[in-house]
């Protein structure tokens, strides 16, 4: 007898048992062939595809009397964007989807700034920075716990929530940046038109002098974060609790877990890291701006994902993701005819790629088979 | 899975490493190298950044330069982080001049001037107000001259219609000198003429806004009854606008006669390569000099920096005689648009000069009648703005913050 309930046209299965060479090779040729799309692609703008790859994957340090401003550059980007992914992969872990990244980032830089602009200038640079962190954490961790006290009383979706409170904070920055008034004490005193000043000294993050290269310090806190929050994910109770939640919240109600307050402790703590990266950020670049954020908050949540939401591994895809980004614009310097837009398409081409070659070693596709019997179709299903 | 992402990319990391050891030195490069920094795509065919672009390729291109020695970083946003890096990234290529277009650009170009390691390239800054005395100039024009001459078209032209209400579309008004001297020169050409017209101007809000550009130039020819627009803004809207409605309107930035034919007068533009042939000969052949041959540049019609695109038969008959007259006073250096000297030009196309203070529209003096004093407003009330010629400049460019009379800001 025939079977009332139809196997749909296409299944997406989960793949099982692929040799760890085998995946790297996969992972090997969706780069290559990343590469190749993009060389194309060069090749029509009439720009050398070596040159340029070579420029973007040393981002222009070869030969380059400031090398070292390179670095430090790399620096700067790599801090905020690792502090991101880390944060959010923690709420991820939890299955609670903060995209609210670039909110949590912006009000953080913004309280981070009021600090720096508030305390005494003779202050000392240390206090004052971890004054500003504190501040950019608990603006940070309050919206965080207000997300998430809202979903678990009232079962607010957290996701939109979060993705509104980014145009919230967004538009309160630029309100700040626009508003020529005496109490708005962001903004530059001598300009005519409205500009944010930069941060008394105070403010300015602590530099570590190498020869001509300066090693911000944030970077020390931040690898120690890494440390941190490997530990707490794998080897404390906090952890676990996240872990279980993350796989079912009905398990971890039954063996008496206390959902609500993980979920509203975990998500204070990932805003709160977000927001002390913003404030990390103001004192790195010594000044507010709209754009401050450089889209960590999006581009965090793809290197948490990449990274199967490990903190080792999160640290490894930042770097390469940083190298993507740096290297990206001085290529499309180095190239005529190359602007900043064909630099953002190629590096998308590349993550999309990577992606996708990521979806093909998880899951695979399965295809109905056309004149299906009466038979067992598990043994005839064709793979792609 | 992690490792093994982390082992394909690996080879990245490594060549990055690798590079620390380089020592080579780009600075001793036979080529001269300019780099620029761009608010929107290099590859544009309208607006702000393509208008410098094309000033700057066209300035290369006369000094017998290649391509290849122009270095873009563009659509950088206003924002210090991204605007150093781009710097960082202009000054590893070797460039030894790097020009910076958005007014935003002014802090991070400012402290990349004053670090020791830059001290031997040369920061130029459009319609900045910092500088200092080595290696970082600012440079605009006087575009207001290039408004009068078009406020003369547009009053010869209302005359003629017998219609006194002019329109003007504005990105900004009194917010910033730069639209605020823009819209003053503009009405103060246009009562040369005819003293009695009325200029309204309604903001934008927004450097560019397309769709609001047409609306608001919409709103000043139905509900105002203008006969002219002129604008301040990007695109040209305005002018397609009037020329749907039958009326007429003065550009800007470019010739809009291609978009509006049948309605285009005549558009204040910026020859743009005229600075930066200057700027790159100059940073070129005697870097040293640079601050004292170029220093802050604020050329006006005598350097051929602004001028008005050729006069169109849409404007009335005459008219090239009129404005052609005032343009050779002030490429002479006879007279100039803020001063206390007042031009009054009759139907035959007579010049009259009168003396006497200029007054805003609030009914206060901004320039004294001795020609010696100007004003500002500040905190609500009017004063004197201290020094010579280069305040007096400064106004312009900096602080201007009032109409003249003749001028009203409706809302939109």
């Amino acid at each position: 007898m025939r079977n009332n309930t139809k196997e749909p046209l296409i299944r997406i299965v989960k793949r099982e048992g692929l040799k760890k060479r085998y995946i790297a090779l996969l992972y090997a040729a969706s780069v290559v062939i990343a590469l190749g799309v993009g060389a194309i692609l060069l090749f029509s703008l009439e720009a050398n595809p070596g040159e340029y790859y070579k420029q973007m994957f040393t981002f222009g340090t070869i030969n380059n009397r400031f090398a070292y401003l390179q670095y430090e550059n790399y620096i700067k980007e790599f801090v905020p964007l690792l502090i991101t992914s880390l944060a959010l992969s923690l709420a991820f872990k939890m299955k609670f989807w903060n995209i609210g990244g670039e909110g949590q980032f912006l009000l953080g830089a913004l309280a981070g700034a009021t600090v720096a602009f508030m305390v005494p200038a003779s202050t000392n640079q240390f206090v004052t920075i971890i004054l500003m962190t504190l501040a950019g954490a608990v603006v940070g961790g309050l919206i965080g716990l207000l997300t998430s006290v809202l979903n678990v009383k009232f079962g607010t979706d957290e996701t939109l929530f979060t993705l509104m409170l980014n145009y919230i904070a967004l538009y309160i920055m630029m309100f700040f940046g626009e508003t020529k008034a005496k109490w708005n004490i962001f903004l530059k005193t001598d300009s005519e038109r409205p500009q944010f000043a930069k941060i008394p000294e105070t403010g300015r993050m602590f530099k570590i002098q190498i020869g001509d290269f300066s090693l911000e310090i944030s970077l020390i806190f931040t690898l120690l974060l890494v440390a941190f929050i490997f530990i707490y994910l794998t080897r404390t109770k906090h952890g676990y609790e996240i872990s279980v939640v993350g796989d079912s919240i009905n398990t971890a109600r039954y063996s008496g877990m206390k959902v609500n307050k993980i979920i509203c402790r975990t998500m204070f703590l990932s805003a709160a890291l977000i927001g002390a990266a913003g404030a990390l950020r103001v004192s790195s670049v010594e000044s507010l701006s709209t754009s401050i954020t450089n889209d960590v908050g999006w581009t965090g949540i793809i290197v948490a994902w990449l990274a199967k939401l490990n903190p080792i591994g999160i640290v490894i895809v930042t770097a390469l993701i940083t190298i993507l980004q740096c290297g990206c614009v001085t290529a499309s310097v180095s190239a005529n005819n190359v602007d900043s837009h064909f630099a953002d398409l190629l590096q998308g081409i590349i993550l999309f790629i990577i992606l996708a070659a990521d979806f093909f070693i998880r899951f695979k596709i399965v295809i109905r088979k056309r004149n299906k019997s009466e038979k067992n179709t598990s043994e005839k299903e064709e793979t792609v | 899975m992690k490792k093994v992402l982390s082992l394909v990319l690996a080879l990245a990391l490594c060549f990055s490493l690798v590079a620390c050891g380089g020592t080579g030195d780009n600075g001793t490069d036979e080529k001269f190298l300019v780099g620029a920094i761009y608010i929107n795509g290099q590859n544009d065919t309208a607006g702000y950044t393509y208008a410098h672009h094309t000033g700057i390729t066209k300035a290369m291109e006369q000094l017998g330069m290649d391509k290849s020695q122009l270095k873009i970083v563009d659509n950088v946003a206003e924002d210090d982080a991204a605007v150093t890096q781009a710097i960082d990234t202009l000054a590893s290529q070797g460039c030894k001049l790097i020009i910076g277009i958005s007014f935003g650009y002014i802090n991070a170009m400012n402290d990349a001037a004053a670090k020791p390691q830059y001290k031997d390239i040369i920061f130029s800054h459009a319609t900045g107000y910092l500088a200092n005395d080595t290696n970082f100039n600012n440079y605009f024009g006087r575009i207001y001259q290039a408004r009068y001459l078009a406020g003369i078209a547009a009053g010869m032209k209302s005359l003629a219609l017998g219609n006194n209400n002019i329109g003007y579309v504005a990105a900004y008004g009194t917010e910033y000198a730069e639209t605020c001297s823009g819209i003053n020169g503009f009405a103060l050409g246009v009562q040369s003429v005819n003293p009695n017209a009325k200029v309204y101007v309604s903001k934008i809000n927004n450097w560019a806004d397309e769709a609001k550009e047409r609306q608001i130039a919409e709103n000043l020819i139905d509900n105002y009854g203008c006969g002219v627009i002129a604008q301040h803004c990007d695109s040209a809207q305005p002018q397609i606008a009037a020329q749907e409605k039958n009326v007429f309107g003065c550009g800007y930035n470019s010739d809009m006669t291609a978009q509006a034919s049948k309605a285009h007068l005549t558009a204040p533009i910026w020859n743009w390569d005229v600075y930066y042939k200057l700027a790159i000969e100059t940073a070129m052949k005697t870097p040293k000099e640079f601050m004292t041959k170029v220093g802050v540049y604020y050329g006006g019609l005598k350097e051929g920096f602004v001028d008005v695109s050729p006069l169109t038969d849409n404007c009335v008959e005459g008219t090239k005689e009129v404005v052609a007259a005032v343009k050779d006073m002030m490429v002479k250096g006879e007279w100039d648009v803020f001063t206390n000297v007042k031009l009054s030009i009759d139907a035959e196309g007579k010049i009259t000069k009168t003396e006497g203070a200029m007054l805003d529209n609030k009914g206060n003096e901004i320039i004294s009648a001795d020609g010696n004093t100007y004003y500002v407003y500040k905190d609500g009330a009017i004063s004197a703005v201290e020094g010579g010629k280069d305040a007096q400049d400064g106004v312009i460019k900096g602080s201007m913050n009032y109409y003249v009379a003749g001028v009203e800001e409706i809302n939109g």
